[in-house]
């Protein structure tokens, strides 16, 4: 069996691309697919430490099944602002969305 | 009659019908004011009767009578706090109880006549009947507390009748100089309520009665309690120095001065103290207080109605040097004399006021300066006027007569020399005053062509209540004989019948005594009929007398601006300062201080807000590291 450490290393870079993804990226685009990157090492967590922690419960699954859900949601809520931002703005750079700065 | 909670009752009803219906009664509903009033007046009937079915071998049995237990007013805590709405009845409670209801009927009547036409009619017939009710459940009440609550309900309905001509700010300022003076009274006797409801832990009047007379009260801390309470009966009962309020509260309509700010509501101080002698007895520092109390304003105000001009003033004036003669009497202790007199003034005074009632309404003045000569135009009046004026001068036969000889004699027997002095030559002035009043109004020549030519005699609805009051001025003081009160129906006179120190208080004639009073009595008239019986020249010799003297009693010994002084001076100072403290303290520097603050804040922390989406993301993100770094460090 792997060791569940592998998992979580994995997890973690993946968690990591994300985050920086996020911080550094400025397409809105790019920030999305990030998100999502650090949503897939979060399941991949659940997941892990389901089947390592105790094999008859299956609570880790639902929640991985309910990331997906709503990271599916989420990104049909963001394309759509994306989608309004670029029509406004011709750009997809978050940057460009700065009105309620001071 | 058992129910006793239906007297007050009655009139409540016909105020809340009046106060909400009365426009679309007939004639504002003035009928079922009076009716309402009648029927109070029989059922008192029914409760005299009863009540001398109490009397069992000539000894007062408060159980057999209308001493009831009606139901629980405030029950906090399954009997943990509890406050009864009782009622009680004994003698003291007999003699209001037809006094404030039978000389309601009275004015009720008059009043029909005198408001004629007024702006307001219903609201007046209105409020009068709370007044009533608002009375009539003081008298009837069994605990202090609801006793209370009358209390600050007579005051209620007295600011809004002195203050029923309020568009006049004269009025308005009386009312609320009667209000407020009254209200500083009040606090006394609340802190005395708590007072003794902490030494006792009841509000029962006569519960508290049972623990001070067996000694489970301490004595100073009782004296203390009394004197709070009776604080409250010189603010209702304008003694001094609470008594500036009075004759500024004459600016309400004429026969609700007769009501309430000469027969009824004033003696409610005097029904208080009363009410509480037994309790007064056994704490005589607190109970010389009450003497002397009355003493001083039984002479300063018979002074001042010396010189008064005003026809009602003269009168208001007169109500409190009477008043202080009913504290002197309780202040030695003679409860049968208080509340006998307190019976024949409400009599004669409530004529007096009635019968300068029916001058004003037909000269409209009511300086005396303006009238003169009245008794060809107005006989009834004038005669009626006259037996009231003879019954406070203390004339034999006239109720006031027999009254005022036995607060007299009383505190001759139990009181010191130079009181017993002070008043009977208070007695004097009195009879002085009266006179100067009677003589200035209804005889001599017409001062003012134009009044006289105006003046006409009252209507029979006026005229009639003011013949039954000179009746019952005239006759009502041979109820201290035994055989008129076992014609009536009771034990005896009212010696027997209001009872102190569970003895039975006999009336002897003593006529050396009797035949001083009337001396001095006479002599007040003619001294009156010296200075007033002739022309004007007479008058003003009496003033040039000593007008140091006219002035300090005409500007009512500067009380009224000593209190304009204190309140510039000191309240208004006071106020100052707490305006300074809100102003600068509380509003500058507490409320624009914070918003300025949170101002300058928001400007310097607004750079924050950089609009850069990734400035974000890594400030969440740092704050989640840091969440996490603290929750792993403490596990």
């Amino acid at each position: 069996m792997i060791p569940l450490e592998n998992f979580l290393i994995l997890a973690g870079i993946l968690f990591a691309t994300g985050l920086y993804g996020v911080l550094a990226r400025r397409s809105a685009i790019l920030i999305l697919m990030s998100v999502e990157l650090m949503l897939a090492a979060v399941s991949i967590n659940f997941i892990a430490f389901a089947a390592y922690l105790d094999g008859e419960a299956f609570s880790g699954l639902i929640f991985a099944l309910f990331v997906i859900t709503v990271a599916a949601a989420e990104v049909g809520l963001a394309l759509g602002i994306v989608l309004r931002l670029f029509r406004e703005r011709r750009t997809s750079y978050v940057d460009a969305a700065d009105t309620l700065k001071w | 009659m058992e129910e006793v909670w239906i007297l007050p009752a009655i009139p409540f009803v016909v105020f809340l019908v009046l106060g909400l219906l009365g426009r679309f009664l007939p004639r504002n509903g003035d009928g079922l004011a009076v009716l309402g009033m009648a029927a109070v007046v029989v059922l008192v009937g029914f409760v005299l009767a009863d009540f001398q079915g109490s009397f069992v071998d000539d000894l007062f049995h408060p159980a057999a009578g209308a001493n009831t237990y009606a139901f629980d007013w405030i029950n906090i805590g399954d009997g943990f706090f509890i406050i009864e709405f009782s009622t009680y009845v004994d003698a003291v409670t007999m003699v209001m109880l037809p006094v404030v209801s039978f000389v309601a009927l009275m004015v009720l009547v008059y009043s029909i006549g005198y408001m004629r036409g007024e702006q307001r009619y219903g609201w007046y017939f209105s409020a009068l009947s709370l007044f009533v009710a608002a009375m009539l459940l003081l008298v009837v009440s069994g605990n202090l507390l609801q006793l209370y609550l009358a209390w600050e309900g007579v005051g209620l309905a007295s600011y809004l009748l002195i203050g029923f001509y309020w568009e006049r700010q004269s009025a308005a300022e009386a009312a609320k100089k009667a209000f407020i003076t009254t209200r500083i009274g009040d606090v006394g006797l609340l802190i005395g309520i708590i007072l003794l409801w902490r030494a006792t832990g009841t509000f029962d009047i006569q519960d508290i009665i049972h623990a001070a007379e067996s000694g489970g009260i301490g004595e100073t801390y009782l004296t203390v309690a009394m004197i709070f309470l009776f604080a409250g009966a010189a603010g209702k009962s304008a003694q001094f120095p609470l008594h500036v309020w009075l004759p500024d509260a004459m600016e309400g309509p004429t026969p609700v001065s007769a009501l309430i700010h000469a027969a009824t509501m004033v003696v409610a101080g005097v029904y208080l103290v009363a009410r509480m002698l037994p309790v007064y007895n056994e704490v005589l520092i607190a109970r010389d207080i009450v003497l002397y109390t009355g003493l001083l304003t039984a002479f300063m105000a018979a002074t001042m109605g010396l010189v008064a001009t005003d026809i009602k003033r003269v009168l208001a004036f007169s109500t409190i040097s009477q008043l202080g003669f009913m504290f002197v009497a309780l202040g030695v202790g003679a409860l049968t004399a208080a509340m006998f007199h307190l019976l024949t003034h409400a009599f004669f005074k409530s004529l007096l006021f009635l019968g300068s009632g029916s001058v004003i309404h037909a000269t409209e003045q009511q300086e005396v300066g303006h009238l003169g000569g009245l008794r060809k135009k107005m006989p009834i009046t004038a005669i009626t006027f006259t037996i009231g004026s003879l019954a406070l001068a203390g004339i034999p036969i006239f109720a006031g007569f027999w009254s005022k000889d036995e607060i007299l004699h009383d505190l001759q027997k139990d009181g010191p020399l130079w009181a017993y002095g002070v008043l009977a030559a208070t007695a004097g002035l009195t009879a002085i005053y009266t006179t100067r009043l009677v003589l200035l109004t209804f005889f001599g020549e017409p001062k003012d062509q134009h009044a006289y030519d105006h003046a006409h005699e009252s209507p029979p609805i006026m005229t009639a209540p003011l013949a039954i009051l000179a009746t019952l001025a005239t006759v009502s003081g041979l109820i201290a004989f035994k055989g008129v009160g076992e014609t009536l129906g009771f034990v005896g006179g009212i010696g027997e019948f209001v009872v102190a120190h569970g003895e039975p208080h006999i009336f002897e004639i003593d006529w050396v005594f009797a035949g001083s009073a009337t001396a001095t009595a006479v002599a007040g008239i003619v001294i009156g009929f010296m200075y007033w019986g002739g022309d004007a020249r007479r008058s003003i010799a009496a003033r040039n007398w000593a007008p140091e003297l006219h002035q300090l009693f005409a500007r009512r010994y500067y009380m009224d601006e000593l209190y304009q002084a204190f309140i510039n001076n000191v309240v208004l100072g006071a106020a100052r300062v707490v305006a300074w403290f809100d102003k600068r303290v509380v509003n500058e520097t507490g409320v624009d201080g914070g918003t300025q603050l949170i101002g300058f804040l928001g400007h310097r922390l607004k750079f924050l807000q950089t609009g850069r989406i990734p400035n974000y993301a890594l400030g969440m993100a740092l704050g989640v590291a840091a969440l996490a770094i603290v929750a792993i460090g403490t596990t």
